[in-house]
């Protein structure tokens, strides 16, 4: 008992301090995660946004591909693009495993069937009628487009925070593609995993404050816009 | 040749058919209809019989399943047509979709570059100055129809086309919104309205279309 509550305040001392190893990993996670999320949503929102208002062939389908690719594991997707990085596979030449980039490319594997489903979902709720009418009162598709995405906003925003949270506590792919280096690509989960498994417990709890923290944030947030979202909509 | 003044439009060989196999119902089946320059044309029909389909075709939100399309006599080439038709050619549904925000903001959206005293006159226009900070989605049926012809006085196209326009309108309004449609056609602009409200329309209207079976016909002034 004495040894848990000392490590505990071992680990609020770490993060009030300004461990430097520690604030380091968090930059990195976070860092890692926003590009991912910021490279992954504009071609997420587009593919949304035509699975909503256009009629093509094979569109069922693909819905039902990305809602499948929902539930791949973190694991089969860095373990997919680790045999694809490595020296051995057919992207090796790039030599990009254990780099950030690999770790980027993962999360945005990760993210992008969420952003899909999920703006996809946005602009559906926003009906035909809707794009009809942007399309009739705008000179050209693009300034249509903008009015379509203001007025799903919050389910856009609700699609990016979703995202953001499926890659920014997942370990399984980080740890294959970053390769866990220090003050490289040691972000918030690899690190509590090497952590506990070496028994030092202070600093993954440290770093779990952390993540718990963010996931109550980000739920907050959602919950806050899905409210704005039905009190705009007359809800 | 596109950019020459608006004379006449026309429509014909339109085909639209709905579902496929035993289910498909065919709703429009080779009809055609020519539109005038600042002629208010009635459209009629019993429900279902594809005003609706009609009018959302010729504006090009719908694809037909066969269309030509000529304008000022001259036919259009297929690929031009469309975004010649999304220049031209403005719908309005019977219950207008209205975005989030004001009415202020929901004006806007017709014009391309936003201009305040016009956003001012339009309000003035459809007698809906006193709602201009209002949510437009809060609007009632009436007033949300008001509000989309000022959407349309503010963008000008050239041909209209109105779906039940005084649908949800009390004989006040009827009559006022008589007026607009009054102002439209002295600006030159083409009307179509489809309309069971006859009476509040017979000093706009100079022809009436029949829409049954799939055809247009033309009637016969008595
Ligand atoms: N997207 C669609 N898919 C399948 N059928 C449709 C579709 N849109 C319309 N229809 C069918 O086409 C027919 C014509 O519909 P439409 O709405 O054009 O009629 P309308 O003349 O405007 O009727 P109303 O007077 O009630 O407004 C109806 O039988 C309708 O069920
Ligand atoms: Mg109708």
């Amino acid at each position: 008992m004495d040894s848990l509550s000392n490590t505990i305040i071992e680990a609020l001392t770490l993060l009030f301090n300004g461990n430097a190893e520690l604030w380091t990993i968090i930059g990195i996670s976070f860092q890692i995660s926003s590009t991912a999320i910021l490279i992954a949503s504009v071609p997420a929102v587009l593919i949304g946004f035509t699975l909503a208002y256009s009629n093509f062939f094979g569109r069922r389908l693909l819905i039902s591909v990305f809602n499948t690719l929902l539930a791949v594991p973190a694991v089969v997707v860095g373990l997919t693009l680790y045999i694809l990085l490595s020296r051995q596979g057919p992207l090796g030449e790039w030599h990009l495993l254990f780099t950030q980039t690999a770790m980027v490319l993962g999360q945005i594997t990760l993210s992008f069937p969420i952003l899909v489903a999920m703006s996809h979902s946005a602009f559906q709720s926003a009906e035909m009628r809707a794009w009809d009418t942007a399309r009739t009162l705008s000179n050209n598709s693009i300034s249509a487009f903008v009015i379509m995405l203001r007025e799903v906003r919050f389910g856009l925003l609700g699609a990016l925070l979703a995202g953001y949270g499926r890659i920014i506590a997942e370990v399984g792919a980080s740890m294959m593609l970053g390769g866990n280096i220090l003050h490289y690509t040691r972000n918030i989960p690899t690190a509590i995993a090497l952590e506990t498994s070496k028994g030092e417990f202070a600093q993954g709890i440290a770093l779990g404050i952390i993540l718990v923290l963010m996931a109550f944030l980000l739920t907050m947030i959602l919950h806050y816009i899905q409210g704005r979202g039905m009190l705009a909509h007359g809800r | 040749m596109v950019d020459k003044p608006f004379n006449s439009l026309e429509f014909s060989h339109i085909k639209k058919s709905f579902g496929r196999g035993r289910q498909n119902k065919r709703i429009l089946k080779d009809t055609h209809i020519h539109l005038k320059q600042g002629e208010c044309t009635l459209l009629s029909g019993k429900n279902g019989s594809g005003k609706s389909t009609l009018m959302r075709t010729l504006a090009g939100l719908i694809k037909a399943d066969s269309i030509a399309i000529s304008f000022n006599e001259q036919l259009l080439d297929n690929k031009k047509a469309y975004s010649f038709i999304r220049q031209h050619v403005m719908y309005l549904y019977q219950e207008p979709y209205m975005f989030d925000g004001s009415v202020r903001r929901n004006l806007g959206y017709a014009l391309v570059r936003k201009n305040t005293d016009k956003i001012k006159q339009a309000l003035k226009w459809a007698d809906l100055e006193h709602r201009e900070d209002t949510e437009a989605k809060c609007l009632s049926g009436g007033e949300k129809q008001r509000l989309a012809l000022a959407q349309a006085w503010l963008k000008q196209p050239s041909v209209l086309l109105l779906d039940e326009p005084t649908a949800n309108m009390d004989k006040h309004a009827k009559i006022r919104t008589g007026k607009l449609f009054a102002e439209f056609k002295q600006r030159g602009t083409t009307l179509l309205i489809a309309s069971h409200d006859l009476d509040h329309l017979l000093q706009v209207m100079d022809r009436r279309l029949i829409l049954e079976n799939g055809k247009l016909l033309e009637v016969e002034k008595e």
